[in-house]
């Protein structure tokens, strides 16, 4: 079980890092893109980022998942309302954010997130500054050609 | 009291549901269901040419596929995602939840089932594999038990470097013993340190396939995940034998043979 000391120290740490431009891809022809990126640090901390994002909401998901606790542990959503265990609305903006008592079901509304759902990259730009993650590359916004309904 | 109760019901589990317009002409419905981390299920309903649906759009395996380190769907959740679709009768389509309602159905009664699916679809987030860090072992050891194949889980041994070593897996047979180690990570920048952690065990077990009655070196990686490289399985191939965990038969029979 990830406890709360280390999941402080992983989200602090500054080392957190992308090396290489992100592409977004529709692999399985779903109606949203995603796309994995692996994260360096200088810690022995194993972590990855995935994104996902559907136009035809928009909603828009950056999750950072830590294998060694085998889930998310870290993640931001637009798009779509959450409920505390608590029984509060949180609002459609919200970070899940790792405790030990209620894993990762526990959200707030992050002040720092101001792009909408429809700017995938803004909001990413504005995600890696508060998670502390540096990008050393170019993400591209998903193409519109993904944006095809079926209706 | 019963007509009392039931008049409630009936007029105030309509309120536990909220509609807005969004994009593309389509109506989301804000239901009282949460998905497993609490975000809430919304439903979203469009008409054409007189056609209602009803759709997640693709909200239930995209909130499903954010989860875990798995990128795709394992054969257990695969079943139970067809299961699913039959019991309620939904379509799905590029990712979606899909449901077309008939002229003379209620949007209630699709409402219902378009949400009941979404909850069982959520749920096949409790079969991942990687959800938490021993479940892989977890499910090697029940594949060994359905094999009748005898093993001990997290053998200590010691070394000729006189370290403590643990193997995930000993397995026993008329034929031969096996020592196992599970590779699994769902990070390529994590893949490399594993298969030199486990070759540096095999490196330091040698002495035991030197023996009158050499024990089996079996290197099992987790390639659900798509996470190894060839450097991965070559490294090991000269110390151990490579079996995969989507092919669990060929595995099953290394340990036999």
């Amino acid at each position: 079980m990830l406890t709360q000391a280390e999941f402080d120290q992983i989200l602090d740490d500054p080392s957190k890092r992308i090396d290489g431009d992100i592409t977004w891809t529709n692999s399985n022809n779903t109606l949203w893109s995603q796309f994995r990126a692996d994260i360096i640090t200088s810690s022995d901390h194993d972590l990855f980022i995935q994104g996902s994002y559907n136009p035809v909401i928009p909603a828009l998901s950056y999750i950072l998942i830590y294998p060694a606790a085998g889930c998310r542990i870290y993640g931001l959503d637009l798009g779509k309302d959450h409920r505390n265990p608590d029984g509060r609305l949180v609002g459609e903006t919200h970070k899940h954010s790792w405790t030990e008592t209620f894993r990762d079901k526990q959200a707030y509304a992050p002040p720092d997130i101001t792009a909408p759902a429809s700017n995938p990259v803004e909001v990413w730009q504005q995600f890696c500054q508060e998670a502390r993650i540096t990008h050393n590359g170019i993400m591209a916004p998903p193409s519109d050609s993904q944006l095809d309904l079926f209706l | 009291m019963t007509t009392a109760l039931c008049q409630h019901v009936a007029e105030t589990i309509g309120q536990l549901y909220d509609c807005a317009e969004i994009n593309n002409g389509f109506i989301r419905i804000r239901t009282p269901y949460l998905y497993p981390d609490g975000d809430i299920i919304d439903l979203y309903w469009k008409e054409k040419d007189g056609q209602q649906i009803l759709t997640d759009l693709g909200e239930t395996l995209r909130w499903l596929d954010g989860q875990t380190a798995n990128q795709k769907l394992s054969k257990r959740q695969t079943q139970a995602l067809e299961d699913i679709r039959l019991t309620h009768g939904i379509e799905l389509y590029r990712g979606t939840l899909t449901l077309r309602i008939p002229s003379d159905a209620s949007l209630a009664d699709g409402l219902t089932r378009l949400a009941q699916a979404a909850l069982r679809t959520a749920d096949l987030w409790f079969l991942s594999r990687t959800r938490t860090t021993s479940s892989i072992t977890d499910d090697v050891a029940e594949f060994l038990s359905e094999k009748r194949i005898r093993f001990e889980q997290d053998q200590t041994l010691l070394g000729r470097s006189g370290r403590a070593l643990k193997i995930d897996f000993q397995t026993w047979h008329p034929r031969r013993t096996s020592f196992v180690e599970v590779l699994s990570t769902g990070s390529k920048a994590a893949a490399n340190q594993k298969a030199n952690n486990v070759l540096a065990t095999w490196y330091d077990l040698s002495q035991y396939k030197v023996s009158d009655q050499p024990i089996r070196f079996v290197s099992l990686f987790d390639d659900t995940l798509d996470v190894w490289s060839s450097e991965n399985f070559s490294l090991l191939q000269e110390f151990s034998d490579i079996a995969y965990w989507s092919r669990p038969d060929e595995f099953a029979e290394l340990l036999v043979a």
